[in-house]
């Protein structure tokens, strides 16, 4: 069983609620949104303990040991803000602990820009099932679980 | 032929394409004509869907999308 805490604080929304055909179909994997809080400077932290195997400036893909996937994307549409906005605080091969500050971003200028700051949360290549607990709708902390996923 | 030369073939091959930028889990292609675009080819080379808005196409094939990106890129 694994733990998928919450990146970010604040609403948890369903995928299916997210404004982006390819995560609210689950096309990637299934999982959960956050929509965060508009505070500047908000913190990402990795939702698991793995290898930060890939770093976009607005997103990034932790492998655990055991080879689960875990996609945490900070707002929709947000590669074409080509990292502006966004700071590293982990370089792409490190070894990161849940709870780690990956990247520092600023939700309210995303929304401002005219894209939605909403955070998917996506279980690569999971099945729908094999997620489990997951967290109701609604206000979450960032380190709360937001998800289990059964492997 | 591989995932990339495939990929690149069912866009319309490289004629076809104005851009191609890979996201994290997509490839985000601008394309000249998009109904030479063809979506079952492209699930054929692997991707989990295909999203076409106007001139963009928008290819979902999950987080090997900026290696893909890069071998379409050395074949154009």
């Amino acid at each position: 069983m694994l733990d998928v805490i919450a990146p970010t604080a604040g609403q948890v929304i369903d995928l299916a609620d997210v404004p982006d055909p390819v995560f609210s179909a689950a096309l990637v994997g299934p999982g959960a949104a956050i929509d965060p809080e508009r505070s500047a400077n908000t913190q990402a932290l990795a939702p698991v303990t793995g290898t930060l195997v890939k770093l976009h400036p607005h997103a990034f893909i932790i492998r655990t040991s055991d080879g689960a996937g875990i996609l945490t994307h900070l707002g929709i549409d947000t590669v074409q803000l080509n990292g502006d906005g966004f700071q590293l605080h982990a370089a792409e091969g490190d070894e990161v602990a849940a709870g780690a500050v990956i990247v520092s971003w600023d939700p309210a200028t995303v929304e401002t820009g005219g894209r939605s700051p909403i955070v998917p949360v996506i279980a690569l290549d999971a099945s729908t099932e094999a997620l489990t607990v997951r967290h109701e709708p609604g206000p979450i902390k960032a380190g709360d679980v937001l998800f289990q996923w059964s492997r | 032929m591989d995932k990339a030369e495939q990929i690149l073939a069912a866009l319309g091959g490289t004629d076809n394409i104005v851009e191609i930028e890979p996201c994290a889990t997509r490839l985000r292609t601008e394309v000249h004509n998009s109904s030479l675009v063809d979506e079952k080819a492209l699930k054929a080379a692997g991707a989990f869907g295909v999203i076409t808005s106007g001139s963009v196409v928008q290819v979902v094939v999950g987080p090997e999308a900026d290696t893909i990106a890069t071998d379409i890129e050395d074949l154009m």
